[in-house]
């Protein structure tokens, strides 16, 4: 371990308040912005949750449609037979979806609502935790986490898609923090539609040792006006739309945790530094170069931002997990590119505050170790 | 012929231009033998602290020249200064300046891992220094839990652990009691003798003035002519026994500072001399010649 290394270390430790500040102080503004990032990829991975359980290998849709959030896609009735007829399918789905408010009482909430043909082998709530796994006519399979806020249980009346349906059923895992996703039948969805022969997707499986991407692709080769997509391709559409839309707060929140990180490094190493002036003076004048104390300053403000970093991210850890034990729909991913990002800042954080005190060091006169009294 | 360690060749050190200059050291000259303690003495802003600075090669001067070692350091650029200052001297500072995060024997290590030693032969080395200064049981301590004495043992061993030709020592006892002063100017004066390293020491303190080979007294950024010093036996202050008042008892005189001590003094007389200090007289210094070669000697 170098000397350099050794005294930034020694540096650190030797005044525990600082270190705790300045420690603290990073973690939390990393954390904020590890946190947030965490927050938003959560948020993506629960509205992609419906298009990673559904149990399709393969989505159909019109033509252009990428994607389940914000979007409308209609095909006509017979997209599904002809998609049910291209090789390396072994059955199809077709649903209907689009995004409506499910009401109870004075309680409203946004959902994805999904139509379910009565024999449909794909697309149903994949946990369901109370009553029927497949809605009939006039019932309606919830979130339970939305019943338990609305206060509605099994045999419950809500208003969905502009008319009522009973509560058949509860289900779990199928709420995010900005909606949930309800189930109907195809038949409810389509009366309340007007009745016109279109389904919204075609959910496909395809035969066993197939690629879904083949798959996928032939499809859209043999059947005019849509766009397939493996459940891989067509999830991580999903999420980057979730996340194009939230880029800007993001970046507003990463520059502010990056601001208040950076201040509180360069901050304390400049404090640090400077009540040890006459300690660097010393060195100088023993014939140490510059450089070794530069490397001594830059050692405890990437030492401080490590420490931080690590903090910050067991911080974020403990949170995800308190939260996992609520009831709230919240999930916090902390993602592998998300931890590059944050370290990266960390990195310039350290660089950037070393930069004063490395010039106040540079400016130092080693004569300065024998003046007695000076103001140092 | 022997080789001077350190050999100051007419140096001025003026701060500033013009109507607002000052000269800190006016044409001061010093011839240093290895092995030599030297003494500079001299009032506050006699300019003894620029003198070690430019010394070791941490100012440099106005004019004249500096040799160590027959290497003229005062010419030398910059970026060539702090090699020499960590192999060819050692510094005793009178704030000891030891790092406070680091133990006793980090901080004396770390110069010897300056100076291209490995961390283990550094910290080898630094114990056994040390120990020989009768430091081996404080070897892992911090600074701070260190007597003085301790402290500029510490320094002492710092300042030997790159093997230095010269070591040059700013009021070393000036935070030290008398007693422990003392010790460790003799540990300074049994260094130079046994190793044949020269030391160059500035400082107020006269009680350390025997164990020098030479005592010079700097005044106005120069050596001055033969100088007697005194102690005031009131206040303890080091006074010029040629310029300042005067007084008798029990027939011996004595020098004060002011008429004020010196009324104080002879106030006392019959409460018996116990409570005061005794008069000292010593010769001090004798100048140095304008002229090169081998000076300043009693």
């Amino acid at each position: 371990m170098s000397a350099a290394w050794v005294l930034a270390r020694r540096n650190l430790a030797g005044n525990r308040v600082r270190l705790l500040v300045s420690v603290g102080s990073v973690a939390l503004a990393l954390s904020l912005t590890i946190a947030f990032d965490a927050i938003f990829a959560g948020v993506a991975n629960q509205l992609t949750k419906y298009v990673d359980r559904a149990g399709a290998d393969v989505w159909v849709a019109q033509a252009g449609v990428r994607n389940l959030h914000m979007v409308a896609s209609w095909l006509p009735a017979s997209v599904t037979g002809a998609v049910n007829a291209v090789d390396g399918v072994a059955e199809v789905t077709p649903i209907l979806y689009s995004t409506d408010t499910i009401a109870a009482g004075n309680d409203r909430a946004v959902a994805y609502v999904i139509g379910l043909p009565a024999d449909a082998a794909m697309g149903m709530p994949w946990n369901v935790v109370d009553g029927a796994d497949r809605p009939g006519p006039g019932e309606v399979i919830v979130d339970r986490g939305f019943a338990s806020k609305a206060g509605v249980s099994i045999g419950d009346d809500v208003t969905v898609l502009g008319g009522e349906a009973r509560v058949v059923g509860l289900s779990s895992g199928t709420a995010s923090l900005v909606n949930s996703v309800a189930f109907v039948s195809f038949e409810d969805f389509q009366t309340m539609r007007g009745g016109a022969p279109v389904v919204s997707f075609v959910l496909v499986r395809v035969v066993s040792g197939a690629s879904p991407q083949e798959v996928a692709a032939e499809i859209e080769r043999v059947v005019p006006g849509v766009t397939a997509q493996s459940r891989a391709a067509f999830a991580v559409e999903e999420r980057r739309l979730v996340m194009d839309m939230s880029a800007d707060v993001i970046a507003i929140v990463n520059a502010v945790g990056f601001a208040v990180g950076l201040a509180v490094v360069a901050l304390t190493v400049y404090v640090a530094t400077l009540a040890r002036r006459r300690e660097y003076g010393a060195l100088k004048a023993l014939g140490a170069h510059n450089r070794f104390l530069y490397g001594v300053v830059l050692s405890q403000a990437v030492l401080s931002v490590a420490l931080g970093f690590v903090v910050g991210l067991a911080f974020t850890e403990l949170i995800s997990l308190a939260i996992a034990g609520t009831d709230l729909n919240l999930e916090l991913a902390i993602s592998a590119p998300s931890l590059a990002k944050v370290g990266l800042f960390a990195a310039v954080i350290a660089g950037l505050a070393a930069i004063l005190p490395i010039r106040q060091i540079a400016s130092l006169d080693p004569a300065v170790v024998f003046r007695k009294g000076a103001a140092l | 012929m022997t080789t001077l360690t350190l050999d100051v060749r007419d140096v001025t050190k003026r701060f500033g231009d013009g109507e607002t200059a000052v000269t800190a050291v006016r044409g001061v000259t010093l011839a240093v033998d290895p092995g030599e303690v030297v003494l500079i003495m001299g009032p506050s802003g006699s300019g003894k602290t620029t003198l070690l600075s430019m010394m070791g090669a941490l100012l440099r001067p106005t004019s004249g020249s500096i040799h160590l070692d027959g290497t003229e350091i005062s010419a030398l650029s910059e970026a060539r200064l702090p090699a020499i200052r960590l192999r060819q001297f050692g510094f005793i500072f009178q704030d000891f300046n030891l790092l406070s995060a680091l133990s006793v024997r980090e901080n004396v290590a770390l110069v010897a891992e300056l100076a291209g030693l490995s961390g283990r032969a550094a910290r080898d080395k630094a114990s056994a220094l040390l120990t020989e200064l009768g430091l081996g049981e404080r070897l892992d301590f911090l600074p701070e839990k260190l007597s003085g004495g301790e402290k500029q043992r510490v320094a002492i061993a710092r300042a030997l652990i790159n093997d230095p030709t010269l070591i040059l020592a700013d009021e070393p006892t000036a935070n030290l009691d008398s007693k422990i002063g003392h010790e460790i100017m003799r540990l300074l004066r049994r260094i130079a003798k046994d190793q044949g390293r020269s030391v160059v020491i500035v400082s107020h303190d006269q009680r350390i003035r025997d164990i020098a080979d030479r005592v010079l007294w700097l005044e106005d950024g120069a050596f001055k002519d033969m100088v007697t010093m005194a102690t005031d036996p009131v206040c303890g202050m080091a006074v010029e026994r040629e310029r300042v008042v005067s007084g008798s008892r029990d027939g011996e005189t004595y020098f004060f500072c002011s008429n004020g001590c010196r009324a104080e003094f002879l106030a006392a007389d019959g409460q018996g001399p116990r409570n005061w200090i005794r008069a000292a007289s010593a010769l001090i210094s004798r100048h140095t010649t304008p002229t090169g070669g081998r000076r300043g000697r009693d």
